[in-house]
């Protein structure tokens, strides 16, 4: 058991027997009134996203959770498909629990999962991924502005707006916090 | 690293306040920030430390949370309107969001006022404080006043006349989903339904002004008419409580009753805990505070909102929690 005062982002809980993860956390202090957090979960399972204001001092029942590094193989559009890369287990996590992560899922990359005993509660996406420009638009003739810009697609369907100079085959660096473009990688 | 934008937007604002209500013949005045006693609050935790005097003996002595204190004595010495920018300190609060243990208060009284008149004083000083060049949103819309009584009915279904009977108001909170303690307080099963469905629920794109708050909730604003109700309110922006403010209790019975129950609550409550009881100044409820009205703003989540942000950290230039980080 846990305070709720000590539930941050990531803190992984059990509500009625589902495992939920903290994705945002906020503390209120109402005027004239004792403190409480105001939460956002996730259910790993459905990616529903549970809302629950607690009195910083009311009990949570938090679990223990192990990090493991999963390699990246597919998505068959409903499931991502991982290789556990110490058992070579394969584990298949819905898709619909991690909105737009297929944008960062490169295969053979490697990613670290929170696991609370045999599910994924969390996929921690690298800060930085190099991508291959799948589709590139041509830059305009005489386009000679400085500074100028246009959009390509990477291999995993991420659009990302980047220097015109940048071709399609060519790879680059992005942000996938921000993504937004960082560098051309010259292989 | 130290964000000098922010500095200067800060002393902008602090410099337009202060003339807007010198303009209007407020006197701005300037008291303790440690004190030996303190008004009871059990909700507010409070920093202590010790004034050390190895010949007449040493005395606790605390950070305030708010100048109220040395403020009412002015008023009921005949000050007129007064108003302070201060450094104000809240012990426990989390760091982080919108809070710092120590932050920038502006508290204004206007003698002869009540809680609606600072309604009024409060949105023109809003309207003609506002920094140059930066026109949020929300400084367009026109302010709404809602009064709890409204507001909980509209976001939470809970009918407040029924609430006063506490029975009723943990049912509404099961009925909600909710799951108030066993032997939960009524503030705290009020709070629970406030700040799941009401607050978040109050319109973000202009100021909302939240009157009229359940006379359960104890404090120094006079009771309302024939109503279970305070003269208080709240003004929030942006979703983020900004000033508090009371039609100022002046009835010296009401005070007593308030600062021996309350006082008495505090004790108990932080009995064996690491947190200080503040003694209080026993010749506060003698006072004889004129019909006032008193509001206490917090200038750094002001500034937020101008600057259309949602925490206060990036406005600090030196945030504890970065301090403690070192």
């Amino acid at each position: 058991m846990i305070k709720a005062g000590q539930i941050d982002k990531g803190t992984a809980l059990l509500i009625k027997g589902q495992p939920f993860v903290c994705i945002e956390r906020e503390f209120v202090n109402p005027g004239k009134g004792s403190a409480f957090v105001r939460l956002k979960l996730k259910s790993p399972s459905t990616g529903q996203v549970l809302s629950e204001t607690m009195k910083s001092q009311d009990n949570a029942e938090d679990i223990t959770v192990e990090d493991r590094d999963l390699q990246y193989l597919y998505n068959d559009g409903e499931n991502f498909y991982f290789q556990n890369t110490e058992t070579f287990d394969q584990i298949d996590v819905p898709m619909k629990s991690f909105p737009d992560y297929e944008y960062f899922m490169k295969e053979g990359e490697t990613y670290r999962a929170t696991f609370w005993e045999d599910q994924v509660l969390d996929i921690t996406i690298p800060s930085k991924i190099v991508f291959t420009v799948a589709e590139a638009e041509e830059a305009v003739k005489g386009d000679t502005v400085q500074g100028a810009t246009k959009y390509v697609t990477t291999e995993t369907g991420l659009r990302v707006r980047v220097p015109i100079f940048i071709k399609q085959g060519e790879k680059i660096r992005v942000n996938t916090e921000t993504k937004e473009y960082l560098e051309r990688v010259n292989s | 690293m130290y964000n000098f934008d922010a500095a200067r937007k800060r002393s902008e604002l602090l410099m337009n306040i202060r003339t807007y209500f010198i303009d209007k013949g407020y006197l701005e005045v300037s008291t303790p920030t440690l004190s030996p006693y303190l008004i009871p609050e059990p909700t507010i935790k409070t920093f202590g430390t010790r004034f050390v005097n190895e010949f007449e003996g040493s005395r606790d002595l605390y950070m305030i949370p708010s100048p109220e204190i040395f403020m009412k004595k002015l008023l009921a010495a005949g000050s007129g309107s007064i108003f302070q920018i201060s450094q104000c300190f809240r012990n426990a609060e989390q760091l982080g969001d919108v809070h710092n243990p120590e932050f920038t208060m502006l508290e204004y009284y206007t003698v002869g006022a009540d809680d609606r008149d600072s309604i009024a004083i409060t949105m023109e000083m809003i309207e003609k404080t506002k920094l140059k060049g930066i026109e949020e949103p929300w400084l367009r819309e026109k302010p709404l006043i809602i009064s709890m009584h409204e507001a909980m009915l509209k976001y939470a279904g809970v009918d407040m006349d029924k609430a006063e009977d506490i029975s009723y108001l943990r049912e509404e909170a099961i009925r909600l989903g909710l799951e108030p303690g066993e032997n939960e307080s009524w503030d705290d099963t009020f709070n629970r339904i406030f700040l799941t469905y009401t607050e978040p629920s109050l319109p973000k794109d202009r100021q909302v002004y939240l009157t009229d708050y359940p006379d359960k909730i104890a404090c120094l604003a006079k009771h309302s008419d024939g109503k279970p109700t305070k003269k208080r309110w709240e003004m929030y922006i942006s979703g983020i409580e900004i000033a508090n403010c009371y039609d100022e209790e002046t009835d010296k019975e009401a005070t007593r009753t308030y600062f021996s129950e309350e006082y008495r609550k505090m004790e108990n409550e932080r009995q064996g805990t690491e947190y200080v009881t503040p003694p209080y100044d026993p010749s506060f409820t003698d006072l004889s505070i004129p019909q006032s009205s008193g509001g206490a703003m917090g200038l750094d989540r002001l500034l937020a909102v101008h600057l259309g942000l949602n925490c206060i950290e990036p406005l600090l230039l030196f945030p504890l929690s970065d301090m403690l980080r070192q």
